[in-house]
């Protein structure tokens, strides 16, 4: 079961792709091109805003950002 | 060939000739310059309020006077971070590409571009660093396309000439702003001077550029430029929009907040208003459609 935090960043997500309606959490954001580097900026935020938390941006680990179930072990569990 | 395009044009190769014999006569020692107070008073403007991310929102007349001087403190630290590291990424691609294939009629220009931007990003980081104690910075993420060569140095230098132009807008009516401190003008108009020039190549590298991959591009490859280019603009122009700005400021739920800025029509016709040489220059050459 997922979180209301990473169900925000799912919306996001499918929100810039009104082609999609569904997004399984193991899908690859960005071999996918579903996120490509001038979306990862607002991808980021939406995750700070979603878990209320500061990304140190020094400190990004572009893999944490793979795929959804990556972000909500990152960021939200 | 690159290469062959550009040296067929007498113009691009005449323009490289004056740009670079102005780089020689306009040399100067940024690091003697300018007067560096130890701090820069806290009840001025930083930056002129019609550039500020609240100007004409409704954000302008909730906060107080000293809460918008305030922000356009942490505001104008946000641009001067942008261009430190605008100016990092931009001289790692033009490092790249000095004296190799293709790019060895401009390669006497790059080495005034790269010496006068290291000397850029040195007094943009200083100033941040001095009146700000930090260098903000934007999330970077990865990129899965797969791009040809052509395609990569195109878009890198029209990057770089979207990015100088956003900060150049910014530099001129600062370098003119009388309500701004001497020393943020300073930096402000020193780098108009110098910009002035990377744009007027950049301008004339890109248009090149663009004409080498016309021989050969499909429609496709093109209409994807343009719509990247399109976003770029966007992109770079909320860069100006940083939560962690507003947080430093004071102000309660960055990112609600942020959001409602970039939502607001203030916004949208800021970003016409800053691109409009830009866009009219892009569509000229057909690059955007």
């Amino acid at each position: 079961m997922s979180s209301a935090g990473i169900d925000k960043v799912r919306d996001w997500i499918l929100g810039r792709h009104p082609d999609r309606t569904e997004l399984a959490a193991d899908v690859d954001l960005i071999e996918s091109r579903l996120v490509d580097s001038l979306a990862f900026v607002e991808l980021v935020y939406t995750i700070e805003d979603a878990a209320g938390i500061e990304i140190d941006f020094d400190a990004i680990d572009i893999e944490d950002f793979q795929t959804l179930a990556t972000i909500e072990k990152a960021f939200f569990a | 060939m690159v290469s062959d395009v550009i040296d067929r044009d007498d113009r691009f190769r005449g323009i490289l000739d004056r740009l670079a014999t102005k780089s020689i006569d306009d040399y100067y020692n940024p690091y003697r310059l300018f007067e560096w107070p130890d701090r820069l008073p806290e009840d001025m403007w930083w930056m002129s309020p019609e550039l500020t991310t609240t100007y004409g929102t409704e954000w302008a007349e909730k906060l107080t006077p000293q809460q918008l001087r305030t922000l356009s403190k942490h505001e104008s630290i946000n641009f001067y971070s942008l261009n430190v590291h605008g100016i990092r990424e931009l001289l790692i691609e033009v490092v790249g590409r000095i004296h190799t294939a293709g790019f060895e009629t401009p390669s006497e220009f790059f080495h005034h571009f790269i010496g006068e931007e290291n000397e850029h990003m040195w007094f943009f980081a200083e100033f941040c660093l001095r009146y700000g104690g930090k260098i903000y910075r934007q999330p970077a993420g990865a990129e899965a396309t797969a791009s040809s060569a052509k395609i990569q140095s195109l878009l890198v230098f029209a990057r770089i000439l979207i990015f100088e132009e956003l900060v150049d807008h910014f530099n001129s009516a600062m370098a003119e702003d009388e309500r701004l401190h001497e020393t943020i003008r300073g930096i402000n108009r020193i780098h108009h001077q110098d910009e002035s020039r990377h744009i007027a190549f950049g301008r004339e590298l890109v248009d090149l550029l663009h004409q080498d991959l016309l021989q050969t591009a499909t429609e496709q490859e093109l209409a994807d430029i343009s719509g990247y280019l399109r976003r770029y603009l966007k992109h770079s122009f909320d860069s100006l929009y940083h939560p962690q700005v507003y947080r430093d400021a004071g102000l309660e739920r960055p990112h609600e907040l942020r959001r409602a800025l970039l939502d607001s029509p203030a916004r949208a016709e800021a970003e016409l208003r800053t691109f409009r040489k830009t866009t009219r220059y892009l569509e000229r050459t057909g690059l955007i459609r």
